[in-house]
């Protein structure tokens, strides 16, 4: 049993870097895509047909395919027709990674944010106008306010999806927890235990969001309409 | 200071304003009357724009609403509106829903919209309930709120749109007793309403609507008493 956990010890530094680069891209990409989200949300609700039709192509698209797919589409096919590679060299790789995880993480955000939308009644919005608020401040201050509250449990869902979905960028080497977890059993072939450190890993990032959903939840009484 | 001539509006093939015209003078009280689907509370909505007419125009205070270059926002800041259903802003407890209009439309400070909002908290009697979230409030009290939350934007008309059908019967006077009073001030009112009682005490000019037309306008009196079309005597018939 000891040297169970051994091989974890010995390597308990590559993994924690994987943990953290797994941390990093999960940060950034949940802060994109919900801004991709909410962008796209208020265009699908917008009365323009332009921006309405937008809203709807981008998620067709980006909800419609594997995300392994979109993955490879902008890291290896995007690049024959841009130079994207040349043009953000170094960086090409974890921008490649952000974009796609953003992209497809955000078709689904806009769909969450938009029913969270929806879901407030039009006596909130007419009532709003009714003491002169334009658009953007009937929105602002009282539609995303009360829409947010609900909007909490299925975002948490969603931001799961996206710490578990980070691993998938491991086959664009990048070197977060499931990548790591490889390599290093493609030399230790320790795969028990190291995919068990790996697993048990994961489960604490997701352990701590849902905490912090808890407390948001507790803390907006989401119970109040 | 109110003027609206021939307004007309349809919901896809459903016309339900025929041309409605009215005019409405500085401090009067006018209580619009009919039966459901006489199209009295679409005509309340398209005089804060809340609705859009098809054809007509509507002159606030000389400002021709309807035209389209006209900022509504702007129109909407003088003009008061409470709803059937409240619609208080319910994630905002009973201060803030009074005072965010003046904070964040007129641009008033934190302290002065306070003052007022405790001001108009007084008046409708609920100063006591500062604090309290909307939903932890009866009906008659959630009116009175919205009552002031739209007597905060200081405005020069108010339109009530059923204030006290969505209410039990025991909270429909406390409502009315702000309204009263209002009225008694001074403001502009434009009531829809199907309470008689208050039409006749308070109201300066009862205005019958039916099937989309101002069938009959003239004070409580006449129009109670003594009414002319048979449209009207009909309803005053069924609501007596």
């Amino acid at each position: 049993m000891g040297g169970f956990f051994n091989i974890i010890w010995q390597n308990l530094p590559q993994l924690i870097y994987g943990a953290k680069l797994t941390l990093f891209y999960s940060v950034v990409v949940i802060i994109v895509a919900t801004f991709l989200g909410l962008i796209f949300a208020l265009f699908k609700i917008s009365h323009n047909p332009i921006f309405k039709k937008t809203g709807e192509v981008y998620v067709h698209i980006f909800r419609g395919l594997p995300l392994l797919v979109e993955i490879f589409y902008i890291y290896f096919a995007l690049p024959m027709i841009l130079p994207l590679h040349e043009w953000f060299h170094p960086y090409f790789t974890p921008i490649a990674g952000i974009l796609a995880l953003s992209l497809n993480e955000g078709a689904y955000l806009t769909e969450i944010i938009r029913a969270g939308i929806l879901s407030i009644g039009k006596g909130q919005t007419e009532a709003a106008y009714s003491i002169g608020m334009t658009k953007y401040k009937t929105m602002r201050y009282i539609i995303l306010p009360q829409a947010f509250k609900r909007m909490i449990p299925p975002l948490v869902n969603q931001f799961i999806q996206t710490i578990k979905d980070t691993s998938l960028l491991s086959v664009i080497s990048i070197s977060e927890l499931t990548r790591q977890g490889q390599m290093i059993i493609s030399t230790t072939f320790a795969s028990l235990q190291i995919w068990t450190a790996v697993a048990v890993i994961y489960l604490a990032m997701i352990f701590t969001l849902t905490g912090i959903s808890g407390y948001l939840e507790r803390r907006f009484k989401i119970d109040r309409r | 200071m109110i003027d609206a001539k021939n307004v007309k509006k349809s919901f896809g093939k459903n016309l339900v304003l025929k041309g409605v015209s009215l005019s409405v003078k500085p401090k009067e009280v006018v209580v619009i009357m009919g039966a459901s689907g006489s199209g009295k509370s679409t005509f309340l909505r398209c005089l804060n724009g809340l609705e859009k007419v098809d054809s007509g125009e509507i002159y606030i205070n000389n400002v021709e609403i309807t035209h389209n270059k006209t900022n509504l926002n702007l129109v909407r800041r003088e003009v008061g509106m409470v709803f059937q259903h409240f619609n208080l802003f319910a994630h905002l407890t009973v201060i803030d829903n009074i005072t965010i209009g003046p904070i964040k439309v007129l641009g008033k400070s934190k302290e002065e919209a306070h003052r007022l909002a405790i001001e108009l908290l007084k008046k409708v009697g609920l100063e006591e309930k500062s604090n309290h979230y909307p939903d932890e409030l009866s009906g008659g009290q959630q009116q009175r709120v919205a009552i002031a939350r739209a007597l905060a934007m200081n405005p020069i008309v108010m339109l009530f749109d059923e204030p006290t059908s969505a209410l039990d019967p025991e909270m429909v006077g406390e409502v009315l007793n702000v309204m009263r009073s209002l009225a008694k001030e001074g403001m502009t009112m434009i009531v829809v309403t199907h309470e008689m009682g208050f039409a006749r005490e308070v109201g300066d000019r009862v205005v019958f609507m039916d099937d989309g037309q101002i069938v009959e306008e003239g004070t409580p009196q006449e129009i109670f008493t003594n009414p002319k079309q048979e449209r009207t005597k009909l309803f005053i018939s069924k609501i007596l």
